[in-house]
């Protein structure tokens, strides 16, 4: 158990744990003996291993839901919500400013002084930057583009959506965290049978 | 053939006569291949553009183009055009995956096997061995091509996977690229599943090198396609479910953000609270696991006294925090009025000053009596102090702020100010 001590460390400390946030600790947690031996550990503690649909991330459950955890639950659920909207703009900003047609995925490269330049060149993305980064989950006070882009960073590494290798260099990567949010949204989608489609209609493609 | 069969009299000049045709093919060949080189700037716009250039072209050169058919006149009024042999010869050496073909016919290509090796038993059983060598350098050939036509064809089936399709940008586009790929991974197959190996055995019959050439050689390589295939088969298939789900993915997001913008009101139902919380939303509480020396094992105490001698020491005694607390804190409501009001009344003095911009200056105190204010001597002019210490430094040198100080007394050099004197810079 002694060498899951940093593991165990991290993914109590409510850390996601993703190929790209810790490689070695993932590649580690795909074996199931490790994957009960953690639980086996963490049974006294009302903790459990993890994870979204595709296994891309894996992070700590409540063993037995009690009123407590339920509170907590709620609130959490509350905080996630809050952020839902801001943090879909964030994704629709960066495939548009990437121009890119698929939505940023875990080990991206993203540099936010690039991103600010495709932004300052562009109103309508200018325009989106400017309200999502004033959102209270970005909380950005500043009217300057650079500021805000920054801003925005820091608030989504502070979430655990990207993390910076180098703390001296303004590069980021994305993390799996951004997964369990986009699963998080088709569940939101698939519990209040909300009408959005995500598969292409067939018709259509025939057409293409 | 059959009706030319020659007589056993005629065989040498039928055979100069076939070594003159192949040395004209060669030197007509040569000239040929040479037009390519000569004119590759303007086969090369007609192959990136819709029609060869004339500009730069004689007419003579033109009509060698067309006599090789490396242009061709679709109709007499229209322009030259690059013939599509020759678009698929530059596609297949740029490796230029938006124009590459893959070529499955198998069907043809086994029709010619099958007549050359009629032609070369005939020649064989009829002892003609140079017509005989000739077949079998034809069939050698036709071998090659089938060969080398899935050889191509995989190539450009791995470029184009292992690029991820790179050469067009939008996922539908690479979708689409995608499956026009996967169906000619089909045809391909399709294509292998022709070659017949029972009825080739029966029509090599006993010939050792036919054997050698049609049966194993063509078993190895064909069978190498058809693994080559299957594994490229797969991780296309593998991509098309990875551009599908984000396809997907995009298509959830930015569903999803709509419907919010349209129901800015939307609230989810609470998922914690149902008897099966589903596991996404199951997060638990972050744990600090946290420690702090202990001494009560033996062994570790002298680990955390060299621990503690390594600390560095503090630069200064700490200063008791609780002293200095309270006012921080009080600074609420009534309080900070009133400082605001002071720092008001300060700043109107400075204003005075600069309005008389007096040679002498203004007293502080002076200005205090003047006025109707009703602030304490030492913190008014506290308060003149800070703000001129508080400016700027380019506003604080439009000042001299002049203190009219004194001794404590005369064993202690605690100055004490009585007075200060604003004057403008400039005035000095």
């Amino acid at each position: 158990m002694i060498e899951h001590g940093p593991l165990l460390e991290r993914l109590l400390a409510g850390e996601f744990v993703c190929a790209v946030s810790d490689d070695h600790a993932f590649r580690r947690l795909q074996d199931e003996d490790t994957r009960e031996q953690i639980d086996t550990y963490l049974r006294p503690l009302n903790r459990r291993l993890a994870t979204n649909a595709e296994g891309s991330v894996y992070f700590l459950a409540w063993r037995q839901l009690n009123d407590e955890a339920r509170d907590q639950l709620s609130r959490q659920l509350g905080e996630v919500l809050h952020s839902l909207m801001p943090m879909l703009e964030w994704l629709q900003l960066m495939q548009e400013a990437l121009g890119h047609d698929a939505l940023v995925a875990p080990g991206d490269v993203l540099k936010p002084a690039e991103l600010s330049a495709r932004c300052e060149d562009n109103q309508s993305l200018r325009e989106q930057l400017e309200r999502l980064a004033g959102d209270s989950f970005f909380g950005s006070q500043s009217d300057q583009l650079d500021a805000q882009m920054k801003q925005v960073f820091k608030r989504l590494r502070e979430h655990g959506y990207v993390l910076q290798p180098h703390a001296d260099r303004q590069v980021y990567l994305v993390t799996g965290k951004v997964d369990y949010l986009v699963d998080l949204v088709r569940l939101i989608r698939d519990e209040e049978n909300l009408p959005i489609e995500d598969e292409m209609p067939q018709a259509q493609e025939n057409l293409l | 053939m059959s009706s030319r069969m020659p007589s056993t009299e005629a065989r040498p000049a039928e055979d100069h006569a076939d070594h003159q045709l192949e040395g004209r093919l060669a030197s007509t060949g040569v000239e040929r291949l040479a037009l390519l080189g000569k004119h590759a700037e303007a086969l090369m716009q007609g192959y990136s553009r819709d029609e060869v250039p004339l500009a730069n072209l004689s007419e003579r050169a033109l009509n060698k183009l067309l006599a090789a058919r490396i242009v061709w006149r679709p109709d007499e009024q229209g322009g030259v055009k690059l013939a599509p042999r020759v678009r698929e010869l530059i596609a297949e050496m740029l490796a230029d995956e938006t124009r590459r073909q893959v070529n499955a016919d198998v069907g043809e290509t086994l029709e010619l096997l099958r007549s050359l090796v009629q032609s070369y038993r005939e020649a064989q059983s009829q002892g003609e061995y140079w017509r005989q060598e000739q077949q079998l350098l034809r069939l050698r050939q036709a071998l090659d091509d089938l060969n080398g036509r899935f050889a191509d064809a995989i190539d450009s089936l791995w470029q184009r996977l292992n690029s991820d399709f790179g050469f067009v940008s939008r996922l539908n586009d690479k979708i689409r690229e995608n499956d026009r790929a996967q169906k000619q991974i089909v045809r391909l197959l399709d294509g292998l599943q022709l070659i017949d190996f029972d009825e080739l055995i029966e029509l090599v019959g006993s010939d050792g090198g036919l054997r050698k050439l049609l049966i194993s050689q063509l078993q190895r390589q064909v069978s190498q396609h058809y693994t080559s295939l299957r594994e490229v088969q797969s991780r296309l298939t593998e991509l098309m479910a990875r551009f599908r789900q984000q396809q997907s993915r995009s298509r959830l997001v930015s569903g999803m953000a709509a419907f919010l913008r349209e129901h800015p009101n939307f609230v989810p139902g609470n998922y914690a609270r149902r008897s099966e919380v589903p596991d996404l939303v199951n997060q638990a509480t972050a744990l600090n696991a946290a420690a702090s020396p202990a001494l009560d094992h033996q062994s570790d105490t002298r680990v955390i006294t060299e621990l503690l001698h390594e600390l560095p020491r503090p630069q200064q005694p700490s200063r008791d925090a609780t002293s200095a607390g309270p006012a921080a804190v009080e600074t609420t409501g009534l309080v900070a009025a009133r400082q605001q009001a002071l720092k008001d009344d300060v700043e109107r003095f400075y204003l005075a000053v600069i309005d008389q911009s007096a040679e002498a200056g203004i007293s502080a105190l002076d200005y205090l009596h003047q006025s109707d204010m009703t602030w304490g001597e030492e913190i008014w002019l506290f308060q003149v102090i800070a703000e001129y210490q508080s400016l700027p430094r380019s506003e604080q040198a439009a000042f001299r702020l002049q203190q009219s100080e004194s001794r404590a007394s005369q064993f202690n050099d605690l100055r004490l100010i009585h007075d200060v004197t604003l004057r403008l810079a400039r005035s000095a």
